[in-house]
């Protein structure tokens, strides 16, 4: 191995011990709901930009979240089902109903293709508020219960009852979501889905299934927004139709803008500081969205790119300058 | 090989492709002219699925491929080139040429998605595969540009770079010769002659007379969507009905 | 009459949509401030409705141009992400002004229009009626405008090509800021007009962003007769669904028929094929 690969191997591994090693240093619940919450929202963030490496920008992850949430729900309250199994569950709903409106929706240009989405989360949305024998209307439903307790004999008992125990819970999630996601868009698939992207046509007439490839995107990044919506409904133990909302896609989408939609660590920074920030300006309590939306945009002047466009802007500044010298 | 019989194409009640018969057998390198608006993208279009045709029938080694999605018309080894630029134009030249070969998989989606070692042999034999197109084209030079800067001419033969990518058994080339200058079409020709010698049929459209007539051994001349015209060069360059068709344009003259 | 709203709304977004490719996520919040407008020039310093709603228009219509100026223009060329996220956090920060500055309080504007009268056999309220009126004389007017005036018709030619439009001298900024100025006159005289009939309350402007949007989808992308037809299709649905289930349902049926319809006919109803 390189010492390059090394190096990055040595960091990453570092870099996720600390991860492990956080609620030794940091107690707080309220803390820990924040970290939690971030979690949850890097694995949304990086499953959208799956669908939008081939070319797709979906609108809807709610909306499958939703379903998770859900499914997951369900299953287990009125069914009885291990929340394991269930979670299991929810994240299959989010890639068939993906499945079944996928061939139909891909073949819909660019903005038509989000608007869509967004319908159909609003139609899920709606669906969630009129079923009240199924769903609870509009209160949603409350009481979910937390994780089946884990059980292996005289080795592990893990029962989920803190925060701390939901924060490995989510953190092992997010860690095997990227690594999937990070695998797939390395591999073959990832270079057709860019190829995809960069021109559909060419792509098609050098022999590329285009729409094949585009629905997978389109399940594959919903599969992971279903289990999304699974985990926030067992660590939650509250759902509402609204809580998916249109608005909560746009801060996933804003998300993954502001932290950078061309690297696959955009979202993830992303993620992590646009969840910390609404919290840091908690203090202004009715201005905060609106600090927020300053902190989005000032961002987005300086840096159209993300975040993460930040170490090669910096690599640029100076070589400039020593140009110049 | 490709076999085209009564092949029709109406827009409303214009058709823009009438009645067109061709056969194009193996080895061979056939030119396909006409006027403006004669209707030879929109052949290439339904020959290649990227359009339904009204009428007709369309045989690729004896299949019948009317009505198949272009990537599938592709697999089974007929590629075709753009008129419009088509190269992938955030990726570097050899990016572009190994995406393109990565895109006609031999391993299966799952061992790819898992590394597995023999896709890791896949892949290094991509990427020589890749570096020989690269060096047959003779772009060495500009490998590991992003093809959105490279010079326009540079761009047409990437493009036809990434179809040799596929693998193509029967090639179709729309007006590659299209805004290069004079050295860049000789070498272009060249290029297209060397592809020829190498056992790949070629359908060839052009605008450039002088480089048509010295490529191709048979050329076909459409004209408002019906062949006018087919024979050897010499052939065509005597014939009136094709003179006539080009009158007015005096840019056409050989 | 719910579906004039819908088209004025609409018309004002596939605007500035097609003459500055962006989708204006703040329009909402435009037509939001527009029925706020009203209702403070016409129950907080109590000038007479249409007054009150005459300049409450205009001054969306001038805000739209300072926002253009401001957040739209340094973006318009290259990568469209970063106008979304503009538009987006110009959302935001409207939506939470008002949140803070009006809080959740009812407020209704009470118009000069009181009583009902009957045309052919069905029962319209005066207010209802003006709304209609109103609605389509800016309808009219707008037509009129991109046919026959000259800025009309260089929106017309920026819409459909920016680059070719600019070659041939045309203002490129100076049609955007106009296009603007128009849309948010659209969005705010619809906010005020809605303002008249129902509470006004801050999140008004997310639902009529999205009856904004589900128009433009239905009528086609690019077709301004096709948003007349689609709001008065989505308005139609909106009025027979309800009495007999529920406004959610309405909505529901309306997108499920949006889905349909863009499924087996991806341009909308009278949308150009080609965008």
């Amino acid at each position: 191995m390189s010492t390059k690969k090394l190096v990055k191997f040595i960091s990453y591994g570092a870099l996720i011990i600390i991860l492990f090693l956080i609620p030794l240093v940091i107690t707080g619940p309220y803390q820990l709901h924040i970290l939690i919450m971030a979690g949850i929202a890097v694995i949304l963030t990086s499953s959208l930009r799956l669908i939008f490496n081939s070319g797709q920008l979906s609108l809807g992850q709610g909306g499958m979240m939703t379903i998770g949430a859900y499914t997951s729900t369900l299953l287990v309250m009125k069914m009885g089902w291990s929340t394991w199994v269930a979670l299991g569950a929810a994240t299959a709903t989010g890639a068939l109903l993906a499945l079944l409106v996928g061939y139909p929706f891909v073949r819909l240009k660019g903005i038509y293709f989000s608007l869509v989405t967004v319908f159909l989360a609003e139609v899920i949305r709606l669906i969630a508020e009129q079923w009240r024998s199924v769903t609870g209307g509009s209160l949603g439903i409350s009481n979910i219960p937390p994780p089946d307790p884990i059980k292996i004999s005289g080795l592990l008992e893990i029962s989920f009852t803190s925060k701390v125990d939901f924060y490995y819970l989510i953190l092992v999630f997010t860690l095997i979501s990227l690594l999937i996601l990070y695998t797939l868009e390395q591999s073959r698939v990832g270079i057709t889905w860019f190829s995809i992207r960069e021109s559909d046509s060419l792509a098609e007439s050098i022999g590329v299934d285009t729409t094949k490839f585009k629905v997978l995107a389109f399940c594959i990044g919903s599969l992971f927004a279903g289990l999304a919506g699974g985990l926030y409904s067992q660590y939650n133990s509250v759902i509402t139709p609204s809580t998916f909302g249109f608005f909560y896609a746009v801060y996933v989408l804003i998300y993954m803008i502001v932290g950078g939609g061309r690297r696959f660590s955009g979202p993830i920074v992303g993620a992590v500081i646009l969840t910390f920030v609404p919290e840091l300006a908690r203090i202004l309590k009715g201005y905060q969205p609106y600090i927020f939306a300053v902190v989005v945009i000032l961002i987005i002047i300086f840096m159209p790119e993300g975040l993460v466009s930040m170490p090669d802007r910096f690599i640029k500044l100076v070589t400039e300058r020593r140009g110049h010298a | 090989m490709l076999e085209i019989r009564g092949l029709s194409k109406y827009f409303g009640g214009l058709a823009a492709v009438n009645e067109f018969d061709l056969s194009i057998n193996k080895g061979e390198l056939v030119g396909l002219i006409g006027p403006n608006g004669a209707g030879k993208t929109t052949t290439f279009n339904l020959v290649t699925g990227f359009l339904r045709p009204t009428r007709g029938k369309i045989m690729l080694e004896g299949n019948d491929i009317v009505g198949r999605k272009p990537h599938s018309v592709a697999k089974k080894g007929m590629v075709r080139t753009f008129q419009a630029t088509s190269i992938f134009p955030n990726f570097t030249v050899l990016q572009n040429i190994v995406a393109a070969s990565h895109l006609n998989p031999k391993v299966v989606f799952w061992e790819a998605a898992l590394h597995t070692s023999n896709s890791h042999k896949q892949d290094e034999h991509i990427l020589s595969q890749s570096l020989g197109i690269i060096q047959f084209m003779g772009m060495e030079g500009v490998k590991d540009t992003p093809a959105k800067s490279l010079p326009h001419g540079h761009k047409r033969i990437l493009g036809i770079a990434i179809a040799l990518a596929a693998e193509p058994k029967l090639l179709l080339l729309d007006e590659p010769l299209s805004g290069m200058n004079a050295e860049e079409v000789s070498e272009t020709v060249g290029l297209i002659k060397r592809i020829w010698q190498r056992g790949i049929t070629i359908l060839l459209i052009e605008h450039n007379m002088r480089a048509t007539m010295s490529l191709c051994q048979r050329i076909v001349v459409l004209n408002f969507g019906k062949k006018i015209a087919e024979g050897s060069p010499e052939e065509i360059k005597g014939n009136n009905e094709v003179i006539r068709a080009y009158l007015g344009t005096s840019k056409y003259a050989t | 009459m719910a579906a004039s709203i819908y088209i004025l709304v609409a018309l004002g977004l596939t605007l500035v949509l097609s003459i500055m490719g962006i989708v204006q996520f703040a329009h909402g919040e435009i037509y939001m401030m527009g029925a706020y407008g009203a209702y403070y020039f016409c129950i907080v310093i109590g000038l007479h409705y249409l007054l009150a709603l005459v300049l409450s228009t205009l001054l969306m219509g001038v805000a739209g141009i300072i926002i253009e100026k401001i957040f739209f223009r340094p973006f318009r060329q290259g990568d469209f992400l970063p106008s979304v996220i503009m538009a987006v956090g110009l959302m935001i920060m409207l939506q939470t002004t008002a949140t803070v500055s009006f809080g959740s309080s009812i407020k209704v504007v009470t118009t000069p229009f009181h009583g009902i009268i009957t045309i052919a056999g069905a029962i319209l309220s005066w207010e209802r009626l003006i709304i209609i009126v109103i609605s389509g004389f800016f309808v009219v007017v707008l037509f009129l405008l991109l046919r026959m005036t000259k800025i009309g018709q260089a929106m017309v030619a920026v819409s459909q090509d920016m680059q070719g439009a600019a070659l041939q001298g045309i203002s490129v900024d100076n049609v955007s800021s106009f296009a603007m100025f128009l849309g948010c006159m659209l969005a705010g005289v619809a906010g005020g007009l809605m303002g008249a009939i129902f509470n006004l309350s801050p999140s008004m402007g997310g639902y009529a962003l999205m009856k904004g949007i589900a128009v433009i989808i239905l009528g086609g992308l690019g077709s301004l007769p096709g948003v007349v037809v689609g709001g008065l299709i989505l308005g139609f649905i909106d009025s027979i669904v309800p009495p007999f289930m529920s406004v959610q349902m309405a909505s529901m049926v309306g997108f499920i028929s949006i889905i349909l319809i863009l499924i087996f006919r991806p341009q909308g109803i009278m949308g150009r094929p080609s965008q």
